[in-house]
C-alpha cells in the first residue's frame, strides 16, 4: 500500500516532464534543435568575421554542441512533419531523401572532423568552422523554404 | 467629311504610336575601343549576375514565371547560331544598354537592361571581350509565353519610355565618396532594384520606393526590403553587409537563400572593397518602410 503510494507519488513528479521529452512535435522538436546549431553558429561566426575576441574554449564547445546536434537532427524529419508549426522544411526533404541524407552526413563528417581539430587559433577555427558553414549554406539552399 | 477626319485622327495614332515605340539604336562612335581588360571584364560578368539567369555554361534555360507569363531566359554564350557569337559590338550595346536586338526589336525586361542602361562603355568593352572567349554551346531557347496585351513587343517602346532612365537613382549628393562606386555596382551592374524595388501594375519598379522590397517577381515569397529602414537593414553594419555579401550569412548567422544564393556567390568573386563599398551605398539610399 505504501509502496504504491510512493509509486504513484513518483509517477506524479515525473509527468510534467514528459510532454517535453515525448509530446513535443518533430517540428518543433528540430526547431528548437536549429536554435541551439544556430546559437553555436553565432559564436564561432562572430569570432571568424572577427566581430569577438578569438578563446578556443567558447568555440570548441560551439563545435561540440554542432556535432552532437548532428545525429538526432536527422532523425527529427518524419514522413508527414511536412508542415504546421510554422515549418520551413521544404518538400525536397521527402522528395529528394538521398540528397538530404547526403546533407546530414556532410553535417555530422564536417562537424566531428572541427571537434576533432580542436582549433586553437582563429586560422584553425576558420579552417575547420569554414567547412561546416558550407553545409549549413548548401542544406539550406536545397531543403529549406525561403520566404 | 467625318469620316476623313476620323481617319485622320486614326492615322495620327498610329503614326505616333509606331514613332514613340521605334527602338533606338547607339551609334558605333558611343563604344569604347582599345584593348579590352579581360580581368575586368569578369568583374563585370559576375558583379552583372549573368549567369545567375542564362545558366554557368551561359547557354540559358531558366524559366522565369511572371505575371505577365514566362519567360525563357536564351543562350548568351558565342555560338553563332543559337548564342551571341555572330553579334557585332553595337549589336551586344545596344542589347544591354537600349534592350534592343540586333533585329532591331525590343527585348522585355525580363532581361534587366533597365539597370544595365547605366553601365559603362569601357566595361561594356571588356565584358564582351570576357563574353567572347567563353565556351560556345549550340543551344536553341525556347521563346517567351506571355499573355495579351504583353505578347506586343512594340508595346515595350511605351514602357522604356516611362521607366528607363540612365541617370543614376540615388544622388552623388547623398552619397559618401567610397559609396559612388557600390552605387555603380548596385544600380546599374548588380541590378540589385530588379528585385528589391517594389513594381507597379505595369511592372514597372516605383522608385519612390527604391529598394524597399515587395513580393518575390519570380515566384513564391517576398524580396527583403534592403534600405536602412527598421524593416530592412537598418540592423546591420556596413561590415554587416559586406560579410553576407561575401559569405552568405546574415548578422544573426544565418544563411543566404533563394535566389540571392547566386547574386551573394557573384559577389562573393568581386574585391573585399567591391562589397564594402556597396554596404556603404545600401546604408546611404533613403530608408523606406516595407510593404505589407
Amino acid at each position: 500500500m505504501i509502496r504504491s503510494k510512493a509509486l504513484i507519488a513518483s509517477l506524479l513528479l515525473i509527468l510534467p516532464a514528459l510532454p517535453a521529452l515525448a509530446g513535443d512535435s518533430p517540428q518543433e522538436q528540430r526547431q528548437e534543435l536549429m536554435e541551439d546549431v544556430g546559437g553555436a553558429a553565432k559564436k564561432i561566426g562572430k569570432m571568424m568575421k572577427g566581430e569577438t575576441e578569438f578563446d578556443a574554449a567558447v568555440a570548441n564547445q560551439a563545435l561540440v554542441v554542432w556535432a552532437e546536434s548532428a545525429e538526432p537532427f536527422g532523425k527529427l524529419f518524419p514522413e508527414g512533419s511536412d508542415s504546421g508549426y510554422d515549418t520551413e522544411a521544404k518538400a525536397t526533404i521527402w522528395s529528394d531523401p538521398e540528397g538530404f541524407e547526403e546533407q546530414l552526413a556532410l553535417f555530422a563528417e564536417k562537424t566531428s572532423a572541427a571537434v576533432a581539430a580542436n582549433p586553437q587559433d582563429l586560422e584553425a577555427l576558420k579552417a575547420s568552422g569554414g567547412a561546416v558553414f558550407k553545409v549549413c549554406k548548401s542544406c539550406h539552399e536545397g531543403y529549406r523554404v525561403d520566404d | 467629311m467625318r469620316w476623313k477626319i476620323l481617319l485622320l485622327i486614326a492615322v495620327a495614332f498610329v503614326a505616333a504610336f509606331w514613332f514613340v515605340t521605334r527602338p533606338q539604336s547607339l551609334a558605333p562612335a558611343d563604344l569604347a575601343t582599345g584593348v579590352p581588360d579581360l580581368d575586368n571584364g569578369a568583374v563585370v560578368f559576375h558583379a552583372g549576375g549573368c549567369a545567375a539567369c542564362h545558366g554557368e555554361d551561359l547557354a540559358g534555360g531558366l524559366e522565369m514565371t511572371t505575371p505577365f507569363g514566362t519567360f525563357n531566359v536564351p543562350n548568351i554564350s558565342p555560338d553563332p547560331d543559337t548564342g551571341i557569337g555572330a553579334w557585332s559590338e553595337l549589336d551586344f550595346a545596344n542589347a544591354m544598354l537600349l534592350g534592343v536586338s540586333p533585329e532591331g526589336k525590343h527585348y522585355y525586361p525580363a532581361f534587366p537592361y533597365p539597370s544595365y542602361t547605366r553601365m559603362d562603355m569601357h566595361d561594356l568593352h571588356d565584358l564582351k571581350a570576357y563574353l567572347d572567349r567563353r565556351e560556345p554551346l549550340a543551344k536553341e531557347a525556347p521563346g517567351h509565353d506571355l499573355s495579351f496585351p504583353f505578347n506586343i513587343r512594340r508595346g515595350i517602346g511605351f514602357w522604356k519610355q516611362r521607366y528607363v532612365t540612365a541617370a543614376p537613382i540615388v544622388a552623388d549628393e547623398q552619397l559618401p565618396p567610397n559609396a559612388l562606386r557600390g552605387r555603380y555596382l548596385a544600380e546599374a551592374l548588380g541590378h540589385c532594384g530588379e528585385c528589391h524595388t517594389p513594381r507597379d501594375r505595369f511592372g514597372g519598379p516605383d522608385y519612390r520606393r527604391w529598394l524597399a522590397g515587395g513580393p518575390n517577381p519570380d515566384g513564391e515569397g517576398r524580396v527583403p526590403n534592403i534600405t536602412p529602414h527598421e524593416s530592412g537593414l537598418a540592423g546591420w553594419s556596413e561590415n554587416d553587409i559586406a560579410y553576407y555579401l561575401e559569405s552568405g550569412f546574415t548578422p544573426e548567422f544565418d544563411t543566404v537563400g533563394g535566389s540571392m544564393v547566386k547574386v551573394q556567390e557573384n559577389f562573393a568573386r568581386l574585391s573585399d572593397q567591391d562589397r564594402q563599398a556597396v554596404a556603404a551605398y545600401l546604408k546611404a539610399v533613403a530608408a523606406h518602410a516595407g510593404e505589407h
